[in-house]
Protein backbone atom coordinates (compact mmCIF):
# COMPACT_ATOMS: atom_id res chain seq x y z
CA UNK A 1 0.00 0.00 0.00
CA UNK A 2 1.15 3.20 -0.10
CA UNK A 3 2.11 5.72 2.36
CA UNK A 4 1.89 9.68 2.74
CA UNK A 5 5.17 11.50 2.03
CA UNK A 6 5.95 13.59 4.85
CA UNK A 7 5.64 17.22 2.82
CA UNK A 8 1.86 16.45 2.17
CA UNK A 9 1.83 15.72 6.20
CA UNK A 10 3.68 18.67 7.08
CA UNK A 11 1.74 21.04 3.86
CA UNK A 12 -1.84 19.58 5.24
CA UNK A 13 -0.98 20.62 8.55
CA UNK A 14 0.55 23.95 7.40
CA UNK A 15 -3.16 24.36 5.70
CA UNK A 16 -5.06 23.79 9.28
CA UNK A 17 -2.68 26.12 11.14
CA UNK A 18 -3.43 28.56 7.97
CA UNK A 19 -7.66 27.60 8.07
CA UNK A 20 -7.37 28.25 12.05
CA UNK A 21 -5.99 32.09 12.23
CA UNK A 22 -7.97 32.79 9.51
CA UNK A 23 -11.23 31.87 11.46
CA UNK A 24 -9.57 33.48 14.39
CA UNK A 25 -9.20 36.42 12.64
CA UNK A 26 -12.51 37.20 10.80
CA UNK A 27 -14.75 36.43 13.82
CA UNK A 28 -13.00 39.95 15.38
CA UNK A 29 -14.45 41.47 11.96
CA UNK A 30 -18.29 42.52 12.18
CA UNK A 31 -19.84 40.43 9.29
CA UNK A 32 -22.73 39.61 11.06
CA UNK A 33 -24.98 35.67 9.50
CA UNK A 34 -21.39 36.11 7.40
CA UNK A 35 -19.42 35.19 10.71
CA UNK A 36 -21.46 31.88 11.14
CA UNK A 37 -21.06 30.92 7.50
CA UNK A 38 -17.32 31.76 7.09
CA UNK A 39 -16.03 29.60 10.53
CA UNK A 40 -18.82 26.61 9.50
CA UNK A 41 -17.12 26.50 5.83
CA UNK A 42 -13.39 26.58 7.48
CA UNK A 43 -14.36 24.10 9.50
CA UNK A 44 -16.14 21.71 7.07
CA UNK A 45 -12.77 22.56 4.82
CA UNK A 46 -10.38 22.12 7.97
CA UNK A 47 -12.62 18.12 8.47
CA UNK A 48 -12.56 17.71 4.77
CA UNK A 49 -8.22 17.86 5.15
CA UNK A 50 -8.02 15.59 8.25
CA UNK A 51 -10.36 13.33 6.79
CA UNK A 52 -8.98 12.81 3.06
CA UNK A 53 -5.26 13.14 4.41
CA UNK A 54 -4.64 12.46 7.90
CA UNK A 55 -7.30 9.78 7.61
CA UNK A 56 -6.43 8.52 3.65
CA UNK A 57 -9.80 8.57 2.84
CA UNK A 58 -8.75 9.77 -0.58
CA UNK A 59 -7.00 6.80 -0.68
CA UNK A 60 -9.00 4.32 1.22
CA UNK A 61 -11.24 1.55 -0.82
CA UNK A 62 -14.91 2.41 -1.82
CA UNK A 63 -16.38 0.69 0.77
CA UNK A 64 -14.97 2.50 3.15
CA UNK A 65 -16.07 5.80 1.45
CA UNK A 66 -19.30 4.47 1.48
CA UNK A 67 -19.37 3.59 5.23
CA UNK A 68 -17.85 7.41 5.78
CA UNK A 69 -20.55 9.34 3.89
CA UNK A 70 -23.28 7.02 5.56
CA UNK A 71 -22.25 8.53 8.54
CA UNK A 72 -22.94 12.40 7.05
CA UNK A 73 -25.90 10.81 5.31
CA UNK A 74 -27.36 9.97 8.25
CA UNK A 75 -26.26 13.21 10.19
CA UNK A 76 -28.15 14.81 7.57
CA UNK A 77 -31.72 12.64 7.85
CA UNK A 78 -31.36 13.81 11.52
CA UNK A 79 -30.70 17.10 10.87
CA UNK A 80 -33.65 17.37 8.66
CA UNK A 81 -36.14 16.09 10.77
CA UNK A 82 -34.53 18.07 13.96
CA UNK A 83 -35.14 21.10 11.60
CA UNK A 84 -38.25 20.29 10.13
CA UNK A 85 -40.02 20.09 13.87
CA UNK A 86 -37.71 23.23 15.57
CA UNK A 87 -38.83 25.76 12.43
CA UNK A 88 -42.08 24.79 12.16
CA UNK A 89 -43.54 25.16 15.60
CA UNK A 90 -43.25 28.50 17.01
CA UNK A 91 -46.97 28.00 18.91
CA UNK A 92 -45.48 25.20 21.19
CA UNK A 93 -41.97 25.83 22.75
CA UNK A 94 -39.83 23.62 23.89
CA UNK A 95 -39.91 22.98 27.93
CA UNK A 96 -36.62 24.94 28.58
CA UNK A 97 -37.48 28.08 26.25
CA UNK A 98 -38.37 31.26 28.05
CA UNK A 99 -39.21 29.90 31.84
CA UNK A 100 -41.86 32.83 33.37
CA UNK A 101 -38.68 33.14 36.34
CA UNK A 102 -36.23 34.97 33.79
CA UNK A 103 -38.53 37.50 31.82
CA UNK A 104 -36.59 38.70 28.81
CA UNK B 1 -10.69 -26.25 10.97
CA UNK B 2 -12.39 -24.23 8.19
CA UNK B 3 -11.11 -21.56 6.01
CA UNK B 4 -11.28 -18.31 7.23
CA UNK B 5 -13.90 -15.90 6.51
CA UNK B 6 -13.16 -13.96 2.84
CA UNK B 7 -12.32 -10.62 4.23
CA UNK B 8 -9.70 -11.88 6.40
CA UNK B 9 -8.20 -14.37 3.88
CA UNK B 10 -5.30 -12.07 2.74
CA UNK B 11 -3.58 -9.23 4.66
CA UNK B 12 -4.64 -6.68 2.20
CA UNK B 13 -8.72 -8.34 3.01
CA UNK B 14 -7.38 -8.05 7.04
CA UNK B 15 -6.59 -4.46 6.83
CA UNK B 16 -9.87 -3.49 4.46
CA UNK B 17 -12.14 -5.14 6.92
CA UNK B 18 -10.69 -3.27 10.06
CA UNK B 19 -10.19 -0.03 8.55
CA UNK B 20 -13.95 -0.70 7.86
CA UNK B 21 -15.00 -1.51 11.16
CA UNK B 22 -13.08 1.64 12.71
CA UNK B 23 -15.23 3.60 9.87
CA UNK B 24 -18.77 2.38 10.99
CA UNK B 25 -17.45 2.77 14.58
CA UNK B 26 -17.13 6.24 13.98
CA UNK B 27 -20.23 6.73 11.95
CA UNK B 28 -21.97 5.82 15.59
CA UNK B 29 -19.51 8.62 17.50
CA UNK B 30 -20.88 10.87 14.79
CA UNK B 31 -24.17 10.10 16.20
CA UNK B 32 -23.03 10.35 19.72
CA UNK B 33 -21.95 14.11 19.20
CA UNK B 34 -24.34 15.58 16.30
CA UNK B 35 -27.07 15.75 18.60
CA UNK B 36 -25.24 17.77 20.74
CA UNK B 37 -24.34 20.36 17.65
CA UNK B 38 -28.49 20.00 17.04
CA UNK B 39 -29.02 21.02 20.48
CA UNK B 40 -26.81 24.04 20.27
CA UNK B 41 -28.55 24.88 16.97
CA UNK B 42 -31.87 25.10 18.46
CA UNK B 43 -30.67 27.11 21.71
CA UNK B 44 -28.93 29.68 19.75
CA UNK B 45 -31.43 30.01 17.02
CA UNK B 46 -34.01 30.79 20.02
CA UNK B 47 -31.23 33.24 22.32
CA UNK B 48 -28.85 34.70 19.78
CA UNK B 49 -27.95 37.56 22.20
CA UNK B 50 -27.93 35.47 25.23
CA UNK B 51 -25.19 32.70 23.04
CA UNK B 52 -23.09 36.01 21.86
CA UNK B 53 -22.79 37.26 24.73
CA UNK B 54 -22.28 33.94 27.02
CA UNK B 55 -20.07 32.99 24.05
CA UNK B 56 -17.83 35.91 25.01
CA UNK B 57 -16.99 34.95 28.46
CA UNK B 58 -15.02 31.96 27.09
CA UNK B 59 -11.81 31.95 26.86
CA UNK B 60 -10.28 32.64 23.45
CA UNK B 61 -6.73 32.10 24.12
CA UNK B 62 -6.49 28.72 25.23
CA UNK B 63 -9.08 28.29 22.90
CA UNK B 64 -7.45 29.34 20.03
CA UNK B 65 -4.04 27.57 21.18
CA UNK B 66 -5.79 24.31 22.30
CA UNK B 67 -6.90 24.04 18.24
CA UNK B 68 -3.75 24.48 17.30
CA UNK B 69 -2.11 22.02 19.92
CA UNK B 70 -4.81 19.53 18.77
CA UNK B 71 -4.44 19.69 14.91
CA UNK B 72 -0.12 19.44 15.77
CA UNK B 73 -1.01 16.31 17.01
CA UNK B 74 -2.95 15.39 14.40
CA UNK B 75 0.20 15.80 12.68
CA UNK B 76 2.26 13.58 15.31
CA UNK B 77 -0.10 11.07 14.82
CA UNK B 78 -0.10 10.61 11.09
CA UNK B 79 3.59 11.00 11.17
CA UNK B 80 3.45 7.88 13.74
CA UNK B 81 0.91 5.89 11.30
CA UNK B 82 3.69 6.58 8.37
CA UNK B 83 6.36 5.14 10.34
CA UNK B 84 4.78 2.24 11.74
CA UNK B 85 4.44 1.29 8.04
CA UNK B 86 7.68 1.94 6.93
CA UNK B 87 8.67 -0.43 10.19
CA UNK B 88 10.77 2.41 11.65
CA UNK B 89 9.96 1.24 15.46
CA UNK B 90 11.79 3.77 17.58
CA UNK B 91 10.65 6.64 15.29
CA UNK B 92 6.97 5.22 15.64
CA UNK B 93 7.23 4.99 19.18
CA UNK B 94 8.84 8.55 20.26
CA UNK B 95 6.03 10.29 17.59
CA UNK B 96 2.89 8.05 19.23
CA UNK B 97 4.76 9.39 22.86
CA UNK B 98 4.80 13.16 21.37
CA UNK B 99 0.95 12.77 20.24
CA UNK B 100 0.21 12.05 23.72
CA UNK B 101 2.06 14.81 25.49
CA UNK B 102 0.33 17.23 23.18
CA UNK B 103 -3.25 15.67 24.32
CA UNK B 104 -2.24 16.17 27.98
CA UNK B 105 -1.14 19.30 27.21
CA UNK B 106 -4.58 20.14 25.49
CA UNK B 107 -6.47 18.40 28.35
CA UNK B 108 -4.18 20.51 31.15
CA UNK B 109 -5.25 23.80 29.29
CA UNK B 110 -8.47 22.92 29.24
CA UNK B 111 -8.94 21.88 32.79
CA UNK B 112 -7.57 25.41 33.49
CA UNK B 113 -10.13 26.95 31.28
CA UNK B 114 -12.57 24.65 33.73
CA UNK B 115 -11.49 26.23 36.97
CA UNK B 116 -11.26 29.95 35.72
CA UNK B 117 -14.95 29.21 34.66
CA UNK B 118 -15.66 27.60 37.89
CA UNK B 119 -14.31 30.57 39.54
CA UNK B 120 -16.47 33.42 37.43
CA UNK B 121 -19.65 31.44 38.08
CA UNK B 122 -20.32 30.02 34.50
CA UNK B 123 -20.83 26.17 35.75
CA UNK B 124 -24.31 25.56 35.84
CA UNK B 125 -26.20 24.73 38.73
CA UNK B 126 -22.58 25.67 40.63
CA UNK B 127 -24.12 28.76 42.00
CA UNK B 128 -24.34 30.23 38.05
CA UNK B 129 -23.79 33.80 38.13
CA UNK B 130 -24.45 35.78 34.71
CA UNK B 131 -26.24 38.96 33.53
CA UNK B 132 -29.69 39.75 34.64
CA UNK B 133 -32.34 38.54 31.65
CA UNK B 134 -29.85 36.54 30.31
CA UNK B 135 -28.84 34.31 32.72
CA UNK B 136 -31.18 31.46 31.56
CA UNK B 137 -29.61 31.15 28.03
CA UNK B 138 -26.22 32.05 29.28
CA UNK B 139 -26.69 29.02 31.20
CA UNK B 140 -27.74 26.53 28.60
CA UNK B 141 -24.83 27.74 26.30
CA UNK B 142 -22.63 26.68 29.20
CA UNK B 143 -24.61 23.10 30.08
CA UNK B 144 -23.78 22.80 26.33
CA UNK B 145 -20.30 23.95 26.52
CA UNK B 146 -19.80 21.72 29.42
CA UNK B 147 -21.31 18.78 28.08
CA UNK B 148 -19.46 19.16 24.37
CA UNK B 149 -16.36 19.66 25.69
CA UNK B 150 -16.62 17.21 28.01
CA UNK B 151 -17.74 14.48 25.82
CA UNK B 152 -14.72 15.63 23.65
CA UNK B 153 -12.25 15.32 26.76
CA UNK B 154 -13.68 11.97 27.50
CA UNK B 155 -12.58 10.72 24.36
CA UNK B 156 -9.37 12.55 24.20
CA UNK B 157 -8.71 10.96 27.37
CA UNK B 158 -9.20 7.51 26.10
CA UNK B 159 -7.39 8.86 22.75
CA UNK B 160 -4.27 9.24 24.92
CA UNK B 161 -3.94 6.05 27.14
CA UNK B 162 -4.77 4.29 23.16
CA UNK B 163 -1.72 6.09 21.84
CA UNK B 164 0.29 5.00 25.23
CA UNK B 165 -0.56 1.62 24.97
CA UNK B 166 0.79 1.42 21.47
CA UNK B 167 4.08 3.44 22.22
CA UNK B 168 4.66 1.03 24.98
CA UNK B 169 3.48 -1.98 22.80
CA UNK B 170 6.02 -1.13 20.04
CA UNK B 171 8.91 -2.40 22.62
CA UNK B 172 8.14 -5.77 22.22
CA UNK B 173 6.40 -5.69 19.39
CA UNK B 174 7.75 -5.15 15.96
CA UNK B 175 6.39 -2.01 14.15
CA UNK B 176 4.65 -4.37 11.36
CA UNK B 177 2.41 -6.55 13.68
CA UNK B 178 1.23 -2.97 14.90
CA UNK B 179 0.98 -0.85 11.82
CA UNK B 180 -2.96 -1.84 11.93
CA UNK B 181 -3.63 -1.05 15.58
CA UNK B 182 -1.81 2.38 14.96
CA UNK B 183 -3.02 3.11 12.05
CA UNK B 184 -6.96 2.81 13.22
CA UNK B 185 -6.25 4.40 16.50
CA UNK B 186 -5.28 7.26 14.50
CA UNK B 187 -8.29 7.30 12.73
CA UNK B 188 -9.61 7.61 15.99
CA UNK B 189 -7.17 10.39 17.19
CA UNK B 190 -8.46 12.40 13.77
CA UNK B 191 -11.84 12.07 14.19
CA UNK B 192 -11.58 13.42 17.97
CA UNK B 193 -9.73 16.26 16.28
CA UNK B 194 -12.42 17.17 14.08
CA UNK B 195 -15.04 16.97 16.50
CA UNK B 196 -12.90 19.45 18.08
CA UNK B 197 -12.35 21.97 14.93
CA UNK B 198 -16.21 22.47 14.76
CA UNK B 199 -16.83 23.00 18.96
CA UNK B 200 -13.88 25.99 18.47
CA UNK B 201 -15.77 28.37 16.18
CA UNK B 202 -19.29 27.31 17.88
CA UNK B 203 -18.04 27.99 21.71
CA UNK B 204 -15.24 30.27 20.79
CA UNK B 205 -15.91 32.65 18.60
CA UNK B 206 -19.92 33.96 18.50
CA UNK B 207 -19.99 37.42 17.81
CA UNK B 208 -16.35 38.47 19.05
CA UNK B 209 -16.47 41.71 16.81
Amino acid sequence: MKVTSIQTLLATWGGLLLLLALTTASAYVHLGLGNLLLNLGIAAIKVALIAAIFMHLVRSSVTVRLAASAALFFLFILAFLFFGDWLTRPSNPAPWRAPPSDAR
Amino acid sequence: MSAPAAHFETPQNRREAAELGIWVFLATELMFFGPLFLAYAAARLSYPEGFAEASRHTDVVIGTANTAVLLTSSLFMALASRSAQLGRRRAASLLLFITALLGTAFLVLKAMEYFDEWQQHLVPWLDFRFEPGLAHPASLFYLLYFAMTGLHAIHLTIGIVLVLVFAWRLRSHSPASMRLQIENGGLYWHFVDAMWVFLYPLLYLVERA
